[in-house]
C-alpha cells in the first residue's frame, strides 16, 4: 500500500470514528465523559482566565502603568515582586468592583437566589454566541436558569457540567426571550440578528414606542423571570402593511467585558431546553 | 507517549483559543491554533501524526463549543489531509508553499465547521460569514503559518532528530 494511499485510509478511519462520537453525542451518550474530560479543562481555563483578565485590565490602564514604570526604575530590585502584587491587587479591587455591582443588583432582587460566577471562557466558534462558567451542577447550577449581571439579563444555561457550564448568550441567533416594553406596555419576542443586532420583534402595531424605552422580561412562556432590564430601544421600524412592529434595541449588559455574572437558582424554568440548541 | 504529549498540547491549545484567544478577535475572526499547529506539523513530514492530532485537538475544541460535537475533528482531519498532499511536489520547498497550503486548509476548515453549523439549524449570513469570520481568520493563519512551520520544523528536529550512521 503507498503512503498516500495508507494516510487517505487514516483519514477516512478518523472521520468516520468522528462521526461515530457525532451521532453518540446526538443520542446524549457523551455528557458523562464530556463532563470528566470538562472538570480538569474548566480549572485550567479558570486559572488563565483569571490571569489574562489581570494582564488586560493592567494594559487599560496607562495612568496607573506609567506609575508602575516610575517604580520600576526606582526600585529594580523589587518590581518583579511588586508588579505581581499591584497585578494580585488591581484584579481583586476590580473584582471587588463586580461583586459589589452584582450584590446591589441582588439586594434589590431578595426574592432571588444567586449563585455568582467567573466567566472562563467564550465559544470557539464566532458563529455561536455563548459563554463558560467556571461553576456546574456541583454549585446548583442547571439548565435553563437565567443569568443575569447588575445591568441587565445575559442569557440563560444551556448546558451544564459538574464543574462549568455553557450560558448561551441573548445574542446568539437561535435565543428568544418574551419581554415587555416598560412605558408602552407592549410585549414583543427579543431575537439576535446574525449581524449582532437585538430586535424586538411581534410589537403590537397599535403601541406607541418610541426610542430610549427600556424593555424587560415579561416572565411570558416561564422562561425567564419578569422584569428583569433587557435593553433599550435604539430606533423603532413600523410599517403600514405589516402586522406587527420591530424595535431597535441596545443591550442592557455589556457582552464584551463580562467577567462574574450572576445565575439564578431558584427560578425554575418551565421548559429548560426551550430556546437552547 | 509522542499521542499523549500532543493531546495535552492540543487542549493547551483549545483553552488559550477559548480563553485568549477570543478576546483578541479581528472583526470576528481568530486564528485557529490547532489547525495551525497540526497543519505545520503535517507540512514538515509527520502528517500522519498531524491528522490523528488534528482529530484530537477537534474533540476539544467541540468541548468548548456549542456546534455539534465531532464536526471540528473532521474539518481537521480533512485539512491536514489536504495539507499532506504537498509531500513529494515539486514546490513543496518553496518558501511560499506553507501560505498557500495554510490558506486552503483553512478555507476547508472554516467551510466544514460553518456548514455543519448550518446545518444544525443554527442562523448564519454566508456575506457576513465569508466577510467577517472567513478572510480575517484565514489571514490571520496565513500570516502565522511561517512562524508556525518554524517552530514546528525546530520542534521535529529536537524531538526526532536524524539517524546518523557512523562509519
Amino acid at each position: 500500500m503507498t503512503r498516500l494511499s495508507s494516510r487517505a485510509l487514516l483519514a477516512l478511519t478518523l472521520t468516520l470514528v468522528a462521526g461515530g462520537l457525532l451521532v453518540l453525542n446526538l443520542g446524549g451518550y457523551l455528557s458523562a465523559a464530556q463532563g470528566l474530560v470538562l472538570r480538569p479543562i474548566g480549572g485550567l481555563q479558570e486559572w488563565l482566565a483569571q490571569r489574562v483578565s489581570a494582564v488586560q485590565t493592567l494594559l487599560t490602564s496607562p495612568a496607573d502603568l506609567t506609575t508602575l514604570r516610575a517604580e520600576n526604575q526606582r526600585l529594580e530590585a523589587e518590581v518583579a515582586a511588586l508588579q505581581r502584587e499591584v497585578i494580585a491587587l488591581r484584579e481583586q479591587a476590580n473584582e471587588a468592583e463586580v461583586l459589589a455591582g452584582l450584590l446591589g443588583y441582588a439586594r434589590t432582587r431578595p426574592e432571588s437566589r444567586y449563585v455568582a460566577a467567573r466567566v472562563i471562557g467564550q465559544d470557539v466558534s464566532p458563529f455561536i454566541r455563548s459563554i463558560w462558567l467556571g461553576q456546574g451542577s456541583d454549585e446548583g447550577i442547571q439548565q435553563g436558569m437565567p443569568v443575569v449581571t447588575e445591568r441587565g439579563l445575559v442569557g440563560r444555561i444551556s448546558e451544564v457540567y459538574a464543574t462549568v457550564s455553557r450560558v448561551q448568550l441573548i445574542t446568539d441567533p437561535t435565543s428568544v426571550v418574551n419581554v415587555r416594553l416598560q412605558t408602552s406596555r407592549a410585549d414583543g419576542s427579543l431575537e439576535a440578528q446574525v449581524n449582532g443586532e437585538l430586535w424586538v420583534d411581534l410589537i403590537d402595531q397599535s403601541a406607541s414606542v418610541t426610542p430610549g424605552e427600556l424593555v424587560l422580561t415579561s416572565g411570558l412562556g416561564g422562561s425567564f423571570p419578569a422584569d428583569i432590564p433587557v435593553g433599550q430601544v435604539v430606533t423603532v421600524r413600523k410599517r403600514d402593511y405589516e402586522l406587527f412592529q420591530q424595535a431597535v434595541i441596545q443591550s442592557s449588559a455589556d457582552f464584551e467585558t463580562l467577567e462574574i455574572v450572576l445565575v439564578i437558582t431558584n427560578f425554575q424554568p418551565l421548559s429548560p431546553g426551550q430556546g437552547v440548541p | 507517549m509522542r499521542y499523549v504529549t500532543g493531546s495535552l498540547l492540543m487542549a493547551l491549545l483549545a483553552i488559550v483559543q477559548s480563553t485568549v484567544l477570543t478576546r483578541l478577535a479581528f472583526l470576528e475572526g481568530t486564528p485557529s491554533l490547532i489547525l495551525l499547529a497540526c497543519v505545520s506539523w503535517a507540512l514538515v513530514g509527520r502528517a500522519g501524526e498531524a491528522m490523528i492530532l488534528g482529530f484530537i485537538g477537534g474533540l476539544f475544541l467541540d468541548l468548548l463549543s456549542g456546534g455539534p460535537f465531532g464536526v471540528s475533528s473532521i474539518a481537521l482531519v480533512a485539512s491536514v489531509y489536504l495539507a499532506s498532499l504537498t509531500e513529494g511536489r515539486f514546490w513543496e520547498a518553496h518558501i511560499l508553499a506553507p501560505l498557500g497550503v495554510m490558506a486552503a486548509a483553512s478555507a476547508v476548515y472554516y467551510v466544514i465547521t460553518t456548514a455543519a453549523i448550518w446545518i444544525a439549524g443554527h442562523p448564519l449570513s454566508p456575506d457576513r460569514a465569508f466577510a467577517q469570520v472567513f478572510l480575517p481568520s484565514t489571514f490571520l493563519n496565513v500570516l502565522l503559518a511561517l512562524p508556525s512551520v518554524q517552530l514546528a520544523g525546530r520542534l521535529q528536529e529536537a524531538a526526532f532528530p536524524p539517524a546518523v550512521r557512523m562509519g
